[in-house]
């Protein structure tokens, strides 16, 4: 299987690694947080494969709370257990925390120039591209399973064409997809 | 009657709420806004949206942040700082545990069926996410240009994606789109 062999157990993450590259996570993510994640874990660090990083997002996905704090405890928790999880959940969430609260309450207190909205307005526009990119990306390892096409494509069109909330989007595809990936056994593909 | 003060009400009603909020915080925020500005008056509307809006703009979770600017409002910094914990806390708790139990039977092949089950619907989920992100800063064919040259660039190049940000940031400024 494609995400055993890529995934490396057997890397010595430090919790120093996951107090330094979580802050830098958190602190980059504006527009989207994936991006910045996927990017740190996967491509510069080596912490995850690309399949296994997507099954992790799926995984964080379905269970409550925001689901990029979700992947922070299981990285932080699969190399240094109860204590990685929460250095790495504090090192996500801290720094921007305080960094949005002091200029999120300014915003609301002072009149700001209309620049920053022109400003803000172009870098939503590219972190849209950045989201698209990384969906992509993580699309790869599965490009060769028509099944895993149409899934993906049927969930986009459900929230895209037919507006369904996430969860209904969820609930409904999830059983049926994974009805198919269990007809379809691994050594057919 | 005597009822907790708001600060405690708002944060302990955060805290029920995150163990639920499967799918995401965003799930809640109807349950949020009703709590909020519908049956408090903690917040009004504008102010809702106000908070939102920031979230969305600055880095890190915007959701922790929006509930922390509602704690605040709520109940200054130490109502913004238990809002914080109270987002993700609980449900924070309720992942550990479930990744602990899901990564004891990793190689079960039940287990693998399930993941290559789970991905596509993730994946199709975030490429949508990134198209309403685009849809809701369209201004014209220049944003839409400068989504599709972020996304070109990311897959085509290892350039990092900070430096194509801070580029659309300054055509942005630059009243270029």
């Amino acid at each position: 299987m494609m995400d055993t062999l890529n995934s490396r157990e057997d890397v010595d993450v430090t919790l120093g690694a996951l107090f330094l590259e979580f802050p830098k996570i958190g602190l980059c993510g504006i527009g989207s947080m994936l991006v910045w994640t996927r990017r740190v874990i996967v491509d510069e660090r080596h912490w995850m494969s690309e399949a296994e990083f997507a099954e992790t997002l799926s995984l964080g996905q379905f269970l409550p709370g925001p689901e990029i704090a979700n992947i922070s405890i299981y990285v932080g928790s699969k190399f240094r257990g109860p204590i990685g999880a929460i250095i790495a959940l504090l090192g996500l969430t801290a720094a921007p925390l305080a960094v949005g609260l002091v200029l999120g309450t300014l915003y609301l207190r002072y009149p700001h120039p209309a620049v920053i909205q022109k400003v803000l307005g172009g870098i939503s526009a590219a972190a849209a591209g950045l989201l698209i990119a990384t969906g992509i990306k993580m699309l790869m390892p599965h490009r060769r399973r028509p099944a895993a096409l149409f899934f993906a494509a049927l969930a986009f069109a459900g929230i895209i064409l037919a507006k369904l909330p996430l969860l209904t989007v969820l609930v409904g595809l999830v059983p049926l997809s994974i009805a198919v990936a269990g007809v379809m056994s691994p050594k057919a593909e | 009657m005597s009822s907790p003060p708001a600060p405690v009400a708002f944060v302990a009603q955060l805290a029920l709420l995150s163990l639920i909020s499967f799918g995401g915080i965003p799930s809640i925020l109807p349950g949020i806004h009703n709590l909020v500005v519908v049956t408090k008056g903690w917040a009004t509307d504008r102010e809702f949206a106000d908070f939102y809006a920031i979230a969305q703009a600055m880095p890190g979770l915007p959701m922790i942040l929006m509930m922390s600017l509602i704690g605040w409002k709520v109940g200054g910094l130490t109502g913004a700082l238990a809002s914080a914990v109270a987002t993700c806390g609980p449900s924070s708790a309720v992942a550990f545990v479930a990744f602990r139990l899901s990564h004891r039977f990793r190689d079960a092949s039940w287990q693998r069926i399930v993941r290559r089950g789970l991905v596509p619907v993730t994946v199709g989920i975030v490429i949508a996410s990134g198209y309403v992100l685009a849809r809701a800063a369209d201004n014209g064919w220049q944003a839409a240009a400068i989504t599709g040259a972020a996304a070109g660039l990311i897959l085509g190049t290892r350039i990092s994606p900070l430096w194509i940000l801070v580029t659309a940031g300054a055509i942005g400024g630059l009243g270029l789109i």
